[in-house]
């Protein structure tokens, strides 16, 4: 049985005077994966950085409206750190640290005092097992990470992501800058992934929409069109913007 | 046209090849001289060594390092990762502007405030924080541009693992490692050749022992270079040309070192 862990209640964001999110409306369920699609500059990737609040580091930003994470209102959260253990994000660009291999994923760890090394090598490698990674870096955990390949970085991000065991992965368009094999692997491991955890993707393509996601969630412009089952959505798009984004005139 | 931007090119490079060169080979060879770098001038800088210049330029490099990279470093994470933006501009914008001072006019500075002002008389201590109020914008300067360049993603990144800003910021300072790495050679660089803040700040001309406490006065090399150059005779200017070679020869070795910096920054 899913349970609802965020609970977005009209929510309006803007940078300055220009409005990016306009009255959204939505529930996330838990596990499974719930695409946020869209055409570019529609709000999605907007709306997923409210879900662990790394807009507040941007100064312009204001937002009005609730965002609850199984009942509790996130913009009530003090201990923000603790918080963002639970719900992570993962980026448009594959940003790994500099630093080795083993050191990437280790550093969630490390900052919440973890230092046993069995423990800590542990670890590692099972969050790089589950990111489908540690066959091919097992040899080179102590090489620096910025020598791996474009889509292996983004697994270790992932794998970066999954080491400090959260319950939300976020990831903003995290196949944009890779190649299509790259952007398969990285599709299969978040429908592995997602049996265990709530996997929410931002995509401006509908294909990977379509393909990975469970729930979708379709902003245009701002507004949130139409949400609901994936398969329910595409089969009958309740909204002629939808029909539009999928039958490809409008994205 | 083409050979005209040749022809110019390598006359400029052929210039600037043959002034270094000069300068270098026209003191090099007094290196091997027996105590050089090891004795106190005599006869009025015509025999002897360059001993106490050297050590009154490295201790004064020493306090120097002292001062301004920990304020330097400091005020360039204050601008770049927690100031708000508009008095982040301001203050780097400052610190150009405090760049283009004239160093003589840090000198006249360093002699009211520390010298007189606050006691400290000519000395090692006031020399050394003149150079410093000259070197902090320098370093800040330089090493904001760097703690810029890190992107974004990073700090998000690192926030994104529920980590704290001083973690954030750790990290942004562990990828511009290199860059900081340059920026305080270059500081270091310009603070050991800077005279004219030390001339009248700290540097005197002759003193027949090494500083034994902060308050006491410096020979440096700089310094003695220009008073050897403005008040001795013929026979004490190979002592100035041995030492022009061995400020140049240790200012190629700080720009080489940040060239092979700038290179493996990446990495």
């Amino acid at each position: 049985m899913s349970e609802i862990v965020f609970e977005i209640e009209n929510l309006f964001a803007h940078y300055g005077n220009h409005r990016v999110l306009d009255n959204v409306n939505a529930r996330i369920l838990s596990k499974g994966i719930t695409a946020i699609m869209g055409p570019s500059g529609c709000g999605k990737s907007t709306l997923l950085r409210c879900l662990n609040r790394l807009n507040d580091m941007i100064p312009s930003f204001s937002m009005k409206g609730v965002i609850k994470f199984h009942g509790q209102d996130i913009y009530s959260i003090k201990n923000l750190t603790e918080y963002r253990k639970k719900v992570t994000m993962v980026f448009q660009r594959p940003n790994p640290f500099p630093m080795s291999v083993f050191d990437n994923v280790a550093y969630g760890l490390r900052i919440q005092g973890i230092t046993k090394k069995e423990l800590l090598r542990d670890k590692v490698e099972e969050a790089l097992k589950k990111a489908a990674l540690w066959d091919e870096v097992k040899d080179k955990l102590k090489k620096p990470a910025v020598q791996l390949s474009g889509g292996q970085q983004q697994r270790l991000c992932i794998a970066r992501a999954l080491a400090i065991e959260p319950e939300v992965i976020l990831l903003d368009e995290p196949t944009s800058a890779l190649d299509p094999i790259a952007t398969t692997k990285i599709e299969r491991l978040l429908e592995s992934i997602a049996e265990q955890y709530t996997v929410i993707i931002v995509t401006h393509s509908m294909g990977q929409a379509l393909r990975i996601s469970d729930e979708v969630i379709f902003l245009y412009e701002g507004r949130l069109i139409e949400y609901g089952l994936t398969s329910e959505v595409v089969k009958e798009p309740r909204h002629e913007m939808t029909r539009q984004f999928l039958t490809g005139k409008i994205g | 046209m083409r050979w005209t931007f040749r022809i110019i090119s390598y006359t400029v490079f052929v210039a600037f090849t043959l002034i270094i060169g000069i300068i270098i080979f026209s003191g090099v060879n007094y290196f091997t001289k027996p105590g050089f770098f090891t004795q106190y001038p005599k006869s009025a800088m015509s025999e002897g060594g360059i001993f106490p210049m050297l050590i009154g330029s490295l201790l004064l490099m020493i306090v120097v390092f002292l001062v301004s990279i920990p304020t330097g470093l400091l005020g360039t994470i204050f601008i770049t990762e927690f100031a708000p933006r508009r008095l982040s501009i301001f203050l780097q914008s400052l610190a150009a502007t405090m760049n283009s001072i004239p160093s003589i006019v840090y000198g006249l500075f360093g002699l009211s405030l520390f010298c007189v002002k606050l006691s400290l008389g000519t000395s090692l201590i006031s020399a050394s924080l003149t150079l410093s109020t000259m070197a902090i914008p320098f370093f800040i300067s330089s090493a904001a541009e760097f703690l810029r360049a890190v992107p974004k993603e990073l700090r998000e990144g690192v926030i994104a693992l529920g980590a704290n800003k001083l973690q954030a910021t750790l990290m942004v300072l562990r990828a511009s490692k290199n860059g900081l790495l340059t920026s305080l050679m270059l500081t270091l660089g310009r603070a050991f050749s800077e005279t004219a803040p030390i001339l009248v700040t700290g540097a005197v001309f002759y003193a027949t022992q090494l500083p034994k406490k902060i308050t006491d006065p410096v020979m440096t090399l700089p310094t003695s270079i220009y008073a050897i150059v403005m008040n001795l005779g013929e026979k004490s200017q190979w002592m100035a040309r041995a030492m022009s070679s061995l400020m140049v020869i240790v200012m190629i070795s700080i720009y080489s070192t940040v060239q092979f910096l700038r290179r493996h920054r990446n990495e």
